[in-house]
């Protein structure tokens, strides 16, 4: 008899043989599963049609542009790209990362485009290409309910990491400096802004910088645990990002983001998560 | 705490369970790989192999997972966070896997080799037959041992979006703003896995320590 | 690559995490050694109750994973009313975790003593606490330097974790770096490279260590 026949035949033997049997198929389950290596470069509109769809990333908690509930991706991003779908002529897959991975996702082509909420700074400018704009905010800082500092001069304050409201927050810095203040006392760098939030409510800072839009939020999610401050930066356009050079494909998704907005749907989504609609935004961001 | 903030942190112990199993499934097979080639001292390989052990052993699970994440698309090779956890999770044990290996083939008795050869075994019969079930038995304690270190090291891949136990932990505590709770179902949790984790270990080694048990 | 022109350029943030690294891991695994010379005591300890306590703190610290214990610290303790700023919450989780892994490999290389050498002691008139610092622990840390040594490199690694808490060490400014100027690949590489560096220095360390250990016994 065979050896395999002999196994199959008789049960304990095939029962001594079990560890063996499984571990060949975890390992081949994880072989299958490391070399999914979905060629996801983004190489232009062309490639993307020829593949039949363009990847898209986005943040897994920025309140109340994206964040997870239940499993599922909610926010008012998540709703426009469910809008934006609508006009464009191929698919698009979601990836939920954190914020660390999905600039860096973009620069080198592993991502198409970053459907978050991205500042449009200029620093960043020579480095993306941003869509027309989705949104408008000015950076804010919060407190705790009942701190009532007059300033931020000689105060912590926590921001999340790579962000530019952290890069705000710095340039406010020297700018409360040169106006003959202490400064800062100490930045501290997040990861992401949940946690952020949870030291201030502890105690550890003394401010948190983000945008209104996203401290607003907070306020009515957690009422009487914090409360806004006041300005730290000047109006920045908020809009989805994609590699530079990469024309065509930002001009599909722009004709759709401004089918959206003229269509009055995007004003809409802005009234149920902000609260307030942008009107006046620009077409495009120059 | 919700129902689904329970569902969430058993989803996330089964996605650290099943991370760590392949993982383990990957690693080890690998480690005995490598083991062999520097045990056959092949010329440039060996040295491969000895600068990756030495590489992967120092480097910290959290900055390698980093690395493999988003600095290897520089070079070209772009994939999924779950691929990329595997392969960290993979390479990392295999490192150590490959050091328990290759303790167990450097101690092993010689003259059992020199039977094998005057009986005139050829090399893939006498490794199968005579070298395997041996080193595996001598090597089985420190290898279940790496098992259970590396089910500890999972958490590391969080920090690229995986939503395994601790994970999914923190961001029902972020939400709560109330994070006692569901640490401390996922310690329990993490406690449950290790413990089986310990005990097959205790159980294994009991086996084998006795004399001629079959493999 | 000019990637690495760019982290070169900022490399005074790179060292700043390497610095802090270091001076981190140097408290945590002098607290951890320390703390784990002195955990050995209840673990060798001839009445059970006490021996069962040590023994229940050690498979506590070796059930859960380094990264859960840090938020534990972190964010949960504050509940209890006991709140660490993020640098300490490291130190103290560092030290309190390695602290049980040392004390088990502490024992294992007690229980190993020659039981003549404590008895000589004995006659000697060494007891409780001289008998502990001067007959007892000597030869036991001479006998385990490599896997004090291995428990160090560990603690290296563990440190990488901190990131996460918001600890300015080399993990969490190598992601600093790579978020804001876009170069991963060479700001975790250069982290990569000082990790390997720092191990390497330990593992030296540990080996002359040993032969000097070796050459007293």
């Amino acid at each position: 008899m065979t050896d395999l026949a002999f196994v199959c035949l008789n049960r304990r033997v095939a029962l001594r043989r079990l560890p063996v049997f499984a571990f060949t198929a975890m390992a081949l389950a994880g072989i299958s599963l490391t070399t999914t290596v979905t060629p996801s470069r983004a190489e232009g509109l062309k490639d993307i049609a020829a593949r039949g769809y363009a990847t898209a990333v986005t943040e897994d908690d920025f309140k109340p542009f994206e964040f997870m509930e239940d499993g599922v991706s909610k926010g008012y991003d998540n709703d426009l790209l469910a809008e934006v779908r609508k006009h464009v002529p191929f698919k698009i897959n979601q990836q939920i990362l954190p914020w660390s991975g999905i600039l860096p996702g973009v620069t080198t082509g592993k991502y198409d485009i970053a459907v978050t909420a991205v500042l449009v700074t200029e620093v960043r400018k020579p480095t993306f290409e941003f869509s027309s704009p989705v949104a408008q905010s000015t950076t804010f800082y919060a407190t705790k309910a009942g701190a009532k500092i007059a300033d931020l001069n000689g105060k912590t304050v926590g921001a999340q990491a790579g962000s530019a409201m952290l890069a705000e927050l710095k340039v406010f810095d020297t700018e409360l400096k040169a106006k003959g203040g202490a400064g800062l006392k100490k930045i501290v760098e997040y990861p992401s802004n949940p946690e952020a939030y949870q030291d201030l409510a502890l105690g550890r800072t003394d401010a948190v910088v983000n945008t209104e839009i996203n401290l607003r939020s907070l306020l009515k999610e957690k009422p009487g645990v914090f409360e806004l401050g006041t300005a730290v930066s000047k109006p920045v356009y908020i809009a989805w990002a994609m590699q530079k050079g990469n024309t065509e494909f930002a001009k599909a998704i722009n004709d759709a983001i401004l089918a959206v907005r003229k269509s009055g749907k995007m004003y809409e989504l802005q009234e149920k998560w902000f609260g307030v609609s942008f009107k006046e935004m620009a077409e495009t961001i120059k | 705490m919700t129902t689904y903030d329970y569902f969430s942190i058993a989803y996330g112990a089964l996605a650290t369970v099943s991370l760590s199993l392949v993982s383990i499934a990957l690693g080890v097979p690998l480690g005995l790989g490598l083991a062999l080639v520097r045990w056959s001292r092949l010329p440039i390989l060996n040295q491969l192999t000895m600068g990756y052990v030495s590489i992967v052993r120092t480097c910290p699970s959290v900055t390698l997972v980093l690395l493999i994440f988003y600095a290897l698309p520089v070079v070209g090779i772009s994939m999924e966070p779950l691929s990329a956890a595997i392969l960290t999770l993979t390479l990392s044990t295999a490192a150590f896997n490959t050091e328990i290996w290759r303790s167990a083939l450097a101690n092993f008795p010689r003259d059992q080799y020199d039977a094998a050869l005057s009986v005139g075994m050829r090399r893939g019969l006498r490794f199968r037959r005579i070298v395997l079930p041996q080193i595996i038995r001598s090597s089985l304690p420190a290898l279940v041992n790496e098992m259970t270190l590396q089910i500890k090291s999972t958490p590391a891949v969080a920090v690229i979006g995986i939503v395994e136990i601790t994970r999914a932990a923190i961001r029902v505590g972020a939400r709560t703003y109330d994070p006692l709770p569901p640490f401390v179902v996922a310690l329990v949790l993490y406690s449950l896995i290790v413990f089986v984790f310990v005990k097959t270990q205790r159980t294994i080694e009991r086996r084998y320590a006795q004399a001629g048990a079959p493999v | 690559m000019n990637e690495f022109a760019i982290v070169w350029q900022h490399r005074d943030l790179i060292l700043l995490g390497f610095e802090n690294t270091l001076i981190i891991v140097a408290l945590g695994a002098t607290g951890a050694l320390a703390l784990g010379i002195l955990l050995t005591i209840p673990l060798m300890s001839p009445r059970p109750g006490i021996a069962a306590l040590g023994a229940a703190y050690v498979d506590a610290m070796r059930c859960i994973p380094f990264l859960l214990f840090v938020y534990l610290l972190y964010f949960g303790f504050p509940t209890f009313g006991i709140q660490f700023d993020n640098w300490w919450a490291g130190v103290i989780a560092l030290v309190l975790y390695n602290a049980a892994y040392m004390a088990e490999l502490l024992r294992a290389a007690w229980k190993n003593l020659p039981k003549e050498a404590v008895e000589a002691g004995h006659a000697f008139g060494f007891s409780g606490w001289g008998l502990f610092r001067r007959i007892i622990i000597p030869p036991v840390l001479y006998s385990s330097l490599p896997l004090i040594g291995n428990q160090l490199v560990q603690i290296v690694k563990d440190s990488a974790f901190l990131t996460v808490i918001a600890v300015a060490e080399l993990t969490h400014e190598a992601t600093s770096l790579q978020t804001t100027y876009f170069v991963p690949f060479a700001s975790f590489v250069a982290a990569v490279i000082l990790y390997w560096v720092t191990c390497m220095t330990i593992e030296t360390g540990v080996a002359f260590a040993n032969r000097l250990a070796e050459e007293r016994r």
